[in-house]
């Protein structure tokens, strides 16, 4: 089930009238039914993979009691590496087993042995790499001692499975979300209002901004040998719209239907493209998968301390693996060190907890340096999505090779509206920088009739614009 | 809880009649490329407004016929002479549009016989193309509306609004068409014949399978039963397409069956009859002038020997 489907928009108002029609029931009855509509949306997709989802939580929830109430410290341990070696299995397994095994095998082939191996053909469970973060980051609390073990199935599952984050994030901490989930909550009319608000917009930005962007890129990308540099930029600057108007729409549907449920969600996108350099970029660019391994991996590692040896070291390794996390492909991999490459003069430097306010805060118009500034990291962003885009990185490379020798020349895109629209969404965005999303205060001082003129035409230009065939987020392949 | 009830209680009604005049004002103002998600072209390709100009002045004739293109350019009303024919063929036009043109205009015309055009792919389209040549070309009214939800594409409903609405303000009264058009002529009675041209053989894919869409057939059965309910007879015919591409899908006996378990008289000019790919048609789908004749011949021919007509 799509948040852009005519399935989710009848599912969302009939799980939102039941769970407040709930409010005045005991809190778990709101939960159970929270927990029964998310596993109904996610067995929608494919139920056979509802009980690898069970089991994940039944597993994390277990290990964790385990851990709490273990009497020794090597029984803590026991079951602390008992859910983290399962849960990396299955990822394992479904994720990256054909990608190891094919590697190895072309590794081998290297110094002249040829082995087939037997790959599996398996259908990746949609959402496998966020619920399994969301398990993973619970089970490393408890162990580190840092909250307490969940003793009621039904809200830990909820916490596991709740279905506006589920199939594509934000990755969800326990200790953010878990407290909202035990808490009673009561309907409140501007945080509702809110939410349809951030819906809109996040509609706007997926079926409006990242479709049509996408119908070019992929024309772009599957023929990119025959076309101009021109269009071979274009095709890249137009990835970088899709991807953004795609993941941070999701985003934005995700966390305006929880606000409608009562519930606020970590902020996963904060204006990424207005970024001065690529630090201040990984800060605003799913920022819960950055958080998470700047928790969970960067600071176990050592994090800033140490010397600048140590600091580099430290930033390769998170992006590699937070490369590897988005899928079992070396482009994704070398689009992770790419990121850590261009975020190395900050880290030597230090300056890289550098503006740390968005640009141009309280001003219409950013400074020449700031302009050039974003530019500059604008275009480096454009350049590693080439890769995270591409194939593979035969491709990927022909593509940066197309750039400078393809000749001069602008290809006939042929959509007029649409650079009209991104004109529009850019304009909407920067005006809207200082808010957790970009119309969250756009029209408040105007008067009613003419906010929800605003919000029609956003509403008529998802119609008129959006793409005939639903399509699906890009971040549900992760 | 209840201002939040009672706030979108007047806000959705707001935002419908903002969206319905937003549609009307881009599709009134703005040049074609502007709204993708609306296609209303007056006298689009296949003269399908002239066709149903004329049918206003139909009634009571012999023989309907319908479907896609293959119907339109397959059924030459002057190789009737003996009948009162009507075709009412329109580009791609699915049973589902089909579905919506029989119930909105067989009453009228009261033809003895339906020859239905059945074409495997236009089974397997959504019907997009022929719904928004429908909405500008034909009149609108509760059928349309009928047809748009049945192909629930975004297209087709922001269409029709806008179909609706130039209904409304009789926007197309004093248009007309021209009788000549590229290389079409309109010939009274739906026809349009296309100037003389031969087929050059293209690549074609290989093996494919038509994937049959459920509710095309639906609309299908719905047709025949309407039909059968007013007492008329149906023919369904496969009209020939250039062998290659007629080959080239591998389902094509089970389309065959599915039109036979119809338990009415089917007849797949593919098989009964060959024509020459180069001679007979001018693509690859849609038989030249020369190839009509010879087509509509065989069809008399069949029609004769089975004692069909009547």
């Amino acid at each position: 089930m799509l948040f852009n489907s005519l399935n989710f928009a009848i599912f969302l108002p009939i799980v939102f009238v039941l769970y407040w029609l709930l409010s005045k029931r005991p809190l778990k009855l709101q939960n159970a039914l929270l927990l029964l509509s998310s596993y109904f949306f996610y067995a929608c997709w494919d139920w056979r993979f509802l009980f690898l989802l069970m089991f994940s939580t039944l597993l994390d929830f277990g290990s964790a009691l385990r851990m709490e109430d273990a009497k020794s410290k090597r029984e803590k341990k026991w079951w602390f590496w008992i859910s983290i070696i399962i849960n990396l299995g299955f990822l394992g397994i479904f994720k990256y087993y054909n990608f190891f095994a094919d590697s190895f095998a072309q590794a081998l082939a290297q110094v002249g042995w040829e082995v087939n191996p037997a790959l599996l053909n398996i259908v990746l469970p949609v959402g496998i790499s966020f619920y399994t973060f969301h398990g993973l980051s619970y089970v490393i609390d408890i162990y580190k001692d840092r909250i307490k073990a969940e003793r009621n199935l039904i809200d830990y599952g909820l916490f596991v499975s709740y279905f506006p984050l589920l199939v594509a994030g934000p990755i969800e901490r326990a200790t953010h979300l878990l407290p909202q989930i035990k808490k009673q909550r009561t309907f409140d009319y501007l945080r509702a209002v809110d939410g349809l608000r951030q819906i809109l917009w996040g509609l706007f930005k997926k079926v409006v901004i990242a479709d049509n962007c996408a119908e070019i890129v992929n024309q772009v990308f599957a023929n990119s040998n025959e076309m101009s540099s021109g269009a071979l930029v274009l095709g890249a600057i137009f990835f970088a719209f899709q991807i953004y108007g795609d993941f941070s729409g999701y985003s934005d549907i995700a966390l305006g239907t929880s606000r409608l449920f009562g519930i606020e969600l970590l902020q996963n996108f904060s204006f990424p493209y207005f970024s001065r350099n690529i630090a201040e970029f990984w800060r605003r660019w799913h920022i819960s998968l950055s958080s998470w391994f700047k928790d969970y991996l960067y600071i176990p590692l050592g994090g800033s301390k140490g010397g600048n040896w140590s600091r580099v070291r430290n930033t390769f390794i998170i992006f590699i693996v937070s490369g590897f996390w988005h899928g079992a492909n070396w482009t994704f991999i070398v689009w992770g060190g790419l990121n850590a490459l261009f975020i190395l003069p900050s880290i030597v430097l230090k300056t890289n907890r550098n503006n740390l306010e968005i640009v141009a805060k309280g001003q219409l118009f950013p400074s020449i340096i700031e302009l050039g500034q974003i530019v500059l990291s604008f275009v480096l962003i454009c350049f590693t999505w080439i890769f995270f885009r591409a194939e593979n990185l035969g491709d990927a490379f022909a593509y940066i090779n197309g750039i400078f020798t393809n000749g001069a020349g602008l290809a006939a895109l042929n959509k007029s509206y649409l650079n009209l629209l991104l004109l529009m969404f850019f304009l909407i965005e920067w005006m809207g920088r200082e808010e957790s999303f970009a119309i969250a205060k756009i029209g408040f001082r105007w008067k009613r009739p003419f906010r929800w003129v605003f919000y029609s035409f956003l509403i008529f230009c998802i119609g008129m614009y959006m793409q005939t065939e639903e399509t699906p987020f890009i971040y549900f392949q992760f | 809880m209840k201002k939040f009830g009672s706030t979108l209680l007047l806000f959705v009604p707001f935002a419908i009649s903002l969206y319905i005049l937003f549609v009307f004002l881009s599709g009134s103002y703005l040049p074609d490329s502007m709204h993708s998600n609306l296609v209303y072209n007056v006298g689009s390709a296949g003269h399908s407004f002239s066709r149903f100009q004329e049918l206003k002045e139909q009634k009571n004739i012999d023989l309907l016929f319908i479907g896609s293109s293959h119907a339109y350019r397959g059924f030459d009303p002057r190789l009737f002479p003996d009948f009162q024919t009507f075709n009412i063929g329109s580009s791609s036009q699915t049973p589902i549009q089909s579905e919506m043109l029989i119930k909105r205009h067989v009453k009228k015309l009261n033809p003895k016989w339906v020859i239905y055009e059945v074409y495997p792919l236009t089974f397997s389209m959504d019907g997009v193309e022929s719904a928004v040549d429908l909405i500008a070309n034909d009149k609108n009214d509760f059928q349309s509306f009928r047809m748009a939800i049945k192909t629930n594409k975004i297209k087709v409903y922001n269409t029709l609004i806008f179909g609706f609405l130039n209904d409304m303000l009789h926007v197309n009264s004093n248009h007309k068409e021209a009788i000549k058009k590229y290389n079409d002529t309109y010939i009274s009675g739906g026809y349009v014949e296309r100037k003389l041209a031969f087929y050059k053989a293209e690549k074609v894919p290989t093996k494919r399978k038509y994937e049959f869409n459920e509710a095309q057939f639906c609309a299908f059965n719905a047709s025949l039963a309407y039909l059968r309910d007013m007492g008329i007879k149906v023919i369904l015919v496969q009209t020939p397409i250039v062998e290659s591409e007629y080959e080239s899908y591998s389902n094509n006996s089970k389309f065959d069956l599915l039109m036979r378990s119809t338990k009415l008289p089917y007849y797949n000019f593919n098989k009964l009859m060959h024509l020459d790919d180069s001679l007979h048609f001018y693509d690859k789908s849609h038989l030249n002038q020369n190839g009509v004749q010879i087509f509509n011949k065989k069809l008399r021919e069949v029609i004769k020997s089975n004692d069909l007509l009547k």
